[in-house]
């Protein structure tokens, strides 16, 4: 470390902020992302950072944890007025982050993913650069123990349920505390969006408890979360700080409108008549997978929309991946409009007119060196292409359309779509497979997965165009919730096994129906 | 091909609320953009100044003459390595292949004539698409598989050379103009190997099998995911090395009349490795541009002619060839991708 705080002196009163914003910006080559903020974070307090997708929160949060230097404005922790230039220099002044992606090495320990945030070597419990397990393993312990998590610091990381890996993160952030004496402030980056209700549940009486211990800056999309959590919030829309209320002052219909500039909308139930006509599009029998499901059945029709439900380890992740030929089955038979498949692998698939919105958005559902034109005809390129020739035109033309239909923000189609915040990156691998007209089957694994209300209101209107065109879909929804509002028909699975099918213009259900069939 | 879908009308409310933020940017090119385009040229030009500064014999003695010939050589090789480092992979056996397929062309040129430059670059090919189809199914990481090609290509020209130097049969005037004849005072081999540079850039960018190239090279699993065949994007790559490899081996012919294990072109490897990087191309996949190999093929050649400029001793020549590469690769590397060093 190059700098270290010295020992706070009887200036810093108890009333003084934990951190001031004074007019911070940050403009990049093509896009203002953040636009003079001005903000306070006070001692032991949970501040609340709501905005859609592309809001500048991440380019915000990335200033305030060094990342980013911005090009103006101050920043104050504690009084002092402080310039990150690099990571540790956030880290230094007190600031702990937990990503919006975990951040931990799945390979290592609890204890050595902890020890990693040590400001100085003397304190990650190293003699001569070799670890002491036993020093480290305790400190790690009694990190953990502020937290109030009961992880066994030797575990390996890739071993934990995504809600303990999440106490991990924490507890790794607040070592800076630890280290430096300084009461800490915690960022937390959408912590809930990869974890179930009850785990959030967790972490939301974990976060409160944080309070005594420092302050908290809590970035969400979920409403109701943020309300139940902060006592202040704080509004983004883009790149300008739109709002700042106390939660008791304020209605989440309120804070709805401040983050997207418009009312609600109710969701649109399409009309469910004449669905089960025709050829299925999709139809899989007595399918099994060793370790994942058995003998499972069931059929999409042409606009149907058929939600699988159940819980991890339900093997239906397992099973649409199969559809798309990303798995393998070990038995049974899937049909694709009426067509046996063999010799399924995803390029057949996607030549067949099957599509795979996956949820591991970046790895698998996008190139991101790519610019966003590139990747919204990779899958069909038919339709900007003459043969083997790209036209550039004709190119240009499809993806300025496309660009205006899915509200893509910035509109830049030559930007590099790794450059795209996350909700505008679905909307454009949404847009790859539906510009296609040989689409017939669009499986969708947790499409609204850390989407803001804006962006899942996009992904939702473009799902029920694709129906109303005769696309069949199966659909892995992230909550019941959505499961219920976006399915025509709903298959619970439970231990690889189907339990129960509803069809929903006939079965009046409730999440509560669906969740005794799944556990 | 497939006609297009006409999207969904556009949701009234979302439109409203984004008409401001949905204006295009400004796109600005910045300085760096700028230096990122033609860094390779600015580097060959300057190399290029230096020599004849120091030495204003070069350009009237037909310094550009022997430059555009060594770079001929760099350049083909340089291109075919290029398509491979672009899917991501590397091919150590490319040299290696063009002195087997230059010992083939000399051995049956004056018998078969024309038929001779059909058969050495068919060949090549066919041991290019050889390599990708091993890597592509068989899985075998290309390092480790071109270093065994490698070393079976070596072995096969030493067998069929007999450990000795093959020289074309008879009298052949066929591949003469190749480097007889000059255009604005560069030989037409040169001229020939520009056109193909072209041909590749205009592959990268406008064909439907460039760009997935490059998007495997940038996200292979992103790739498959879309349906695009990794496997038969890797087989291209590597055959168009083999083709590439094969063209060499008529340059060697062309320029030699003869050729051996340890002779004309069989010392291309690296240099052609270090033109594509020098042109800009990335080693870890996903960006290449041959028309700035071009000049990366130039620089390479330029080295040994400036350090002989610069009186640097025959010893130490690798001494500056290595610092080149450095200083030239440390100021066009594209480093907005993050901070991640491979």
């Amino acid at each position: 470390m190059t700098t270290t705080l010295p020992p706070r002196g009887p200036s810093a009163a108890a009333d003084t902020p934990a951190l001031r914003l004074t007019g911070i910006s940050k403009v990049f080559a093509r896009v203002s992302a953040v636009e003079d903020i001005t903000m306070e974070v006070r001692q032991h307090e949970v501040v609340g950072l709501i905005g859609e997708n592309g809001a500048g929160k991440s380019s915000l949060l990335k200033i305030l944890t060094g990342i980013y230097q911005p090009d103006s404005g101050t920043m104050e922790s504690h009084g002092r007025v402080v310039k990150f230039r690099r990571p540790q220099d956030s880290v230094a002044a007190g600031i702990g982050v937990v990503h919006q992606e975990q951040s931990l090495l799945t390979n290592l320990s609890v204890a050595e993913n902890i020890a990693m945030a040590g400001v100085s070597l003397k304190d990650a419990g190293t003699k001569f650069g070799f670890y002491r397990w036993k020093k480290l393993n305790k400190e790690a312990e009694s990190v953990l123990a502020k937290v109030g998590s009961t992880v066994d610091p030797r575990a390996i990381v890739g071993d934990l349920p995504f809600v303990d890996r999440q106490m991990v993160e924490i507890a790794r952030a607040l070592r800076v505390d630890d280290a430096l004496h300084v009461p800490p402030l915690l960022i937390l980056d959408e912590p809930t969006s990869v974890l179930e209700r009850d785990e959030t549940e967790t972490l939301e009486r974990e976060i409160r408890a944080l309070k005594d211990l420092g302050s908290v800056i809590f970035v969400s999309h979920r409403l109701d979360e943020v309300m139940r959590i902060c006592d202040r919030i704080l509004v983004m829309r883009r790149g300008r700080l739109v709002a700042d209320r106390n939660t008791a002052d304020v209605t989440q219909d309120e804070l709805f409108r401040l983050m997207i500039g418009h009312g609600s909308r109710a969701a649109k139930r399409p009309e469910a008549a004449a669905l089960r006509t025709g050829t299925p599009v999709l139809e899989i029998t007595g399918v099994s997978r060793k370790g994942a499901y058995r003998d499972v059945s069931l059929e999409v029709f042409p606009g149907q929309c058929v939600a699988v439900v159940g819980t991890i380890g339900s093997g239906r992740e397992e099973l649409c991946r199969a559809v798309f030929g990303a798995d393998t089955i070990d038995s049974g038979q899937i049909k694709v409009d009426g067509k046996e498949t063999r010799n399924w692998s995803m390029r057949t698939a996607v030549r067949s007119g099957v599509a795979y919105v996956p949820a591991e958005r970046k790895v698998e559902g996008m190139v991101g060196g790519l610019p966003a034109a590139d990747n919204l005809t990779l899958a069909y390129p038919g339709a900007a292409a003459f043969g083997p020739f790209l036209s550039p035109g004709a190119r240009k033309k499809l993806v300025s359309e496309w660009f205006e239909t899915l509200d893509v923000r910035p509109n830049d189609p030559k930007l590099r779509l790794e450059r795209f915040s996350g909700g505008n990156q679905q909307k454009v691998v949404m847009g790859k497979w539906l510009l296609g007209a040989q689409l017939k089957v669009l499986v969708l694994d947790h499409p609204l997965r850390g989407l803001d209300v804006g962006a899942s209101e996009t992904v939702n209107a473009q799902v029920q165009a694709a129906c109303s065109r005769g696309v069949g879909v199966l659909l892995i929804a992230d909550t019941m919730e959505e499961a219920l509002d976006m399915a025509h028909v709903i298959v619970v699975m439970r231990d690889g096994e189907v339990t129960a099918r509803y069809d929903l213009s006939v079965d009046a259900i409730t999440a509560l129906d669906l969740l005794e069939k799944m556990v | 091909m497939s006609t297009e879908i006409l999207p969904a009308a556009p949701d009234p409310t979302t439109t409203d609320a984004s008409t401001g933020a949905s204006a295009p940017p400004r796109r600005r090119l910045t300085a760096l953009d700028l230096w990122q385009s033609i860094g390779p040229l600015v580097v060959c030009l300057a190399l290029f100044a230096l020599v004849v500064v120091l030495n204003s014999a070069f350009l009237i003695g037909g310094g550009p003459g022997i430059l555009t010939l060594q770079a001929t050589f760099i350049l083909l090789i340089a291109l075919g390595q290029a398509c491979v480092l672009n899917v991501g992979s590397i091919d150590l056996s490319n040299a290696a292949l063009s002195v087997l397929s230059a010992m083939v062309l000399a051995m049956n040129l004056s018998s078969l004539g024309p038929l001779a430059l059909v058969l050495s670059v068919a060949l090549a090919t066919l041991v290019g698409v050889g390599n990708g189809l091993l890597i592509a199914y068989a899985q075998v990481p290309s390092f480790a598989l071109t270093l065994g090609t490698l070393g079976v290509l070596q072995a096969a020209s030493l067998v069929i050379s007999d450990a000795t130097t093959v020289y074309v049969k008879g009298s052949s005037t066929l591949l003469n103009p190749l480097f007889g004849t000059a255009f604005a005072k560069l030989p037409l081999a040169f001229w020939l190997s520009v056109v193909l540079a072209v041909v590749m850039w205009v592959v990268f960018r406008f064909t439907r099998a460039g760009e997935s190239m490059t998007a495997v090279g940038l996200n292979e699993q992103g790739a498959i995911f879309s349906g695009i065949s990794n496997r038969g994007v890797k087989v291209l790559a590597f055959g168009l090395s083999g083709f590439f490899s094969g063209l060499v081996g008529i340059m060697i012919i062309a320029q030699g009349g003869a050729a051996s294990s340890f002779g004309l072109g069989s010392d291309l490897l690296l240099p052609g490795i270090a033109a594509a990087i020098v042109g800009g191309t990335s080693i870890t996949g996903g960006r290449t541009n041959p028309l700035l190999v071009i000049f990366g093929a130039l620089t390479v050649a330029l080295i040994p002619i400036a350090s002989a400029v610069l009186h640097v001793p025959a010893t130490a020549q690798s001494l500056v060839y290595g610092l080149v590469i450095i200083i030239a690769v440390a100021l066009t590397i594209r480093r907005s991708a993050g901070s991640i060093i491979k």
